[in-house]
């Protein structure tokens, strides 16, 4: 049989399947926003196990801001996991900065709200990283003096908005 | 002044000048004035020139007490144009006024005149008195006739009374002319001390309750103030039945400066020793989840020392109020990943003793010990217990060299507790110098509540806490738990009481304004270091994150950064270091 050729009546044909691929679907999963990383951890188990490696998660935190120095990670595998990290202090804070202005060079009223989201993006990705993780280490820090059963105090409550799944 | 003459002699002229029935004034000697006199009394006016001013503003009184009690059954007063003999414009005032108020007992100022002459705001700090419903209302029995004359906008000065059209005052007695000075105690509240600068606002009704409220507020402090025990007891009932009718913020404004009257007037706030540390170390952690402005304390003095702490391979961190030690999490963590690698660092916190042989302090230290371990810092612990920080001496905190390790110190609302015994502050920063710091830091509330009268401390604190318990307001509308909100409310709550009930060293709620800690700061040899825009911006962003919060700004003040609430500044955030030489 002729290998390179391909008949439609007869032939076997090569099927591609995507779960034989596991690189790609890295590649591809680190391309995806939270919510479909949900969505996808829901498929199978070959991708719910791609979908918790932390490594996919540290792509989605820093993918707005600016790649930060070596030994964040160790600090924030050491204090949670970057899949925490994004729960926690990334996405409430990336979702909150969309909506709202910052009044960062007096007041910025006046200007495009175009204008204003940029500001925002801009700041975001110069100081989100050390803003979003001085609020984990102190997630952390709260947890540990917790019992596990004690869910009331939490300083981060004022992250927690109700989702509205509306928005995506 | 002539205009009104003349107004008045034509009006007079047209009404044909009958006669009058004169009984009240008496003509004095030695009329200097120029014939005027004369000129009126040939009109047919038994009044005196020099008694222009007292027509005037019995005028204005009346037009405001005719504005504020319109809907007390003698609303026809206000638009009733009908008034009798023309000629005699003083006795008809009074005549009108003691309607009004038919018994005029009252007088907290010991005379009649006198009120007048507040009221035209030439005593700028007692103009406000209470414009409180009359009593035949409430039935209140109390032998003190609370129907005040309502107090009128300080900013009326006595040139402009000579502008009041009297005849034309007469006429226009109708509510939405009326002006009464408010006090911004809203959201769209602005700075400024209130017995000076008032404003006149055009009232609507539902915040007349509430103007009231506030007038009585005043009005019972200032009786305090003047010892006038009975007086404002009657008041603090009218105060309550007009909370009760407000809502939200300025409620429980009211109710807590109310309560804070009744402990004074009656004399029985708690002993300090009585005060729970552990508690109010709960309520501050309410405090601190709920409302943004300890994490804005937080986030710039730790900025500030991060970049003192650049390049030190070890470094200390002495805080004086240690509490939770929710400030240290995020430098731990940000120290982890500096450029060069994390310091050893050394955290030294001071705090009060605990009751039932809690040790909080250690389980904040092991608590934090934990924190560095995990993630790589190498930590070391001490706490120290003191019931006040000038009992510190420099030597029991081991200061090493400063060529082996960098001093930094930070207080967050502690400072202003020591005002309250003198020598203290003065003891605790020279202890400071000693440890020679590379930086101090200091977060400590924007407003005086250390003012030599208590009038005056009085209404900065209403302000100030009316500001905060709306940014509360503000917050707490979108937040999960509100059971810390109520907490938080708490908090404040006691700071109220104690910067109201309490005096000599019980009262340590001694905020100063960043001015005033600056000038101390300054004198004590010391030199501000400014706050980098890395703060301010983080400052923002945290802001930002709060949702609800849009009223809140971070502001940059010569170096210093102030978090403050629409306009209103309500922390402030500073950092020194050892002045050079």
């Amino acid at each position: 049989m002729a290998e390179g050729r391909r008949t439609i009546i007869g032939a076997k044909k090569p099927k591609f399947c995507i779960n034989d691929h596991r690189d790609l679907l890295v590649e591809i999963m680190k391309r995806l926003d939270a919510r479909s990383l949900g969505v996808a951890a829901c498929v199978c188990r070959l991708w719910c196990s791609i979908t918790r490696n932390d490594a996919l998660w540290e792509h989605l935190c820093f993918r707005h801001a600016l790649s930060p120095p070596s030994g964040v990670r160790t600090v924030v595998v050491a204090l949670g996991g970057y899949k925490r990290l994004y729960m926690v202090c990334v996405e409430p804070v990336l979702s909150r900065l969309g909506t709202v202005k910052i009044g960062l060079d007096g007041d910025s009223g006046g200007g495009g709200t175009d204008g204003d989201s940029e500001v925002v993006r801009r700041v975001w990705r110069r100081y989100g990283t050390q803003l979003s993780l001085s609020l984990f280490s102190v997630d952390y820090y709260e947890r540990l003096g917790a019992r596990p059963d004690d869910s009331s105090a939490s300083s981060l409550t004022f992250l927690c908005e109700p989702v509205n799944l509306g928005r995506c | 002044m002539n205009r009104a003459y003349e107004e008045t002699a034509r009006n007079h002229q047209l009404a044909g000048g009958e006669g009058y029935s004169y009984e009240g004034r008496m003509w004095e000697e030695g009329r200097g004035d120029g014939g005027m006199d004369e000129l009126l009394a040939v009109l047919g006016y038994k009044v005196k020139s020099s008694d222009m001013a007292d027509v005037a503003q019995k005028i204005e009184q009346l037009e405001m007490a005719m504005g504020t009690v319109q809907d007390d059954g003698i609303s026809h007063l206000s638009c009733d144009t009908i008034h009798y003999n023309p000629s005699d414009i003083s006795r008809w005032l009074e005549s009108m006024l003691s309607e009004l108020n038919p018994s005029q007992t009252f007088d907290p100022n010991g005379s009649f005149s006198s009120i007048q002459s507040t009221v035209l705001g030439q005593q700028p700090q007692s103009s406000i008195v209470s414009s409180t419903v009359p009593s035949r209302i409430y039935e209140d029995d109390s032998e003190y006739d609370l129907r005040v004359i309502p107090g009128i906008a300080a900013c009326k000065s006595a040139d402009s009374t000579s502008d009041l059209q009297i005849e034309g005052s007469c006429k226009r007695m109708k509510r939405d002319s009326c002006q009464i000075s408010t006090f911004p105690v809203n959201s769209a509240a602005t700075a400024g001390s209130v017995p000076e600068t008032t404003r006149p606002l055009v009232l609507v009704d539902s915040q007349e309750a509430g103007v009231r409220l506030v007038h009585a507020l005043i009005a019972c402090a200032k009786a305090v103030q003047n010892d006038n025990l009975q007086f404002a007891d009657a008041l603090l009932k009218q105060i309550g039945l007009l909370a009760v009718s407000q809502a939200g913020a300025m409620r429980k404004v009211a109710t807590y400066f109310a309560e804070a009257l009744a402990r004074r007037i009656y004399d029985i706030y708690p002993q300090k020793s009585s005060i729970d540390p552990s508690l109010s170390d709960v309520l501050q952690m309410h405090f601190y989840e709920t409302c943004p402005c300890l994490k804005f304390g937080h986030v710039t003095a730790n900025q500030a020392i991060m970049e003192a702490f650049a390049g030190s391979p070890r470094v200390h961190v002495i805080d004086f109020s240690i509490k939770q030690g929710m400030q240290w999490p995020a430098l731990v963590q940000a120290l982890a990943w500096r450029p060069g690698g994390p310091p050893a660092f050394r955290l030294t916190g001071i705090g009060p003793r605990q009751p039932d042989n809690i040790d909080a302090l250690q389980q904040v230290g092991w608590k934090l010990a934990q924190l560095a371990d995990t993630i790589g810092v190498e930590f070391h612990y001490r706490g120290f217990v003191y019931e006040s920080l000038a009992d510190l001496e420099p030597s029991v905190l081991d200061i090493r060299p400063s060529a082996e390790e960098t001093v930094a110190v930070n207080s967050v609302f502690e400072l202003h507790r020591l005002l309250a015994r003198p020598g203290s502050i003065e003891k605790v920063l020279s202890t400071v110098k000693a440890l020679r710091p590379k930086i101090v830091t200091i977060i400590e509330q924007e407003a005086n509540h250390n003012g030599p009268v208590f009038l005056d401390r009085f209404n900065e604190a209403l302000h100030y806490y009316s500001t905060m318990f709306d940014s509360l307001e503000g917050c707490g509308l979108t937040q999960p738990n509100s059971q810390a909100l109520a907490m938080s409310e708490v908090y404040l709550g006691r700071q109220i009481c104690n910067v109201v009930a309490c005096e000599g060293t019980e009262r340590v709620e001694r905020h100063e304004t960043l001015t005033q800690w600056r000038a101390r700061m300054d004198s004590s040899g010391f030199d501000p270091v400014h706050l980098g825009s890395n703060a301010f911006k983080q400052a923002s962003m945290l802001l930002a994150l709060f949702p609800g919060c849009d009223g809140y700004r971070v502001e940059e003040n010569d170096g210093c950064l102030m978090l403050g609430w629409h306009s209103r500044p309500l922390i402030s955030t500073s950092a020194w270091r050892l002045a050079a030489g």
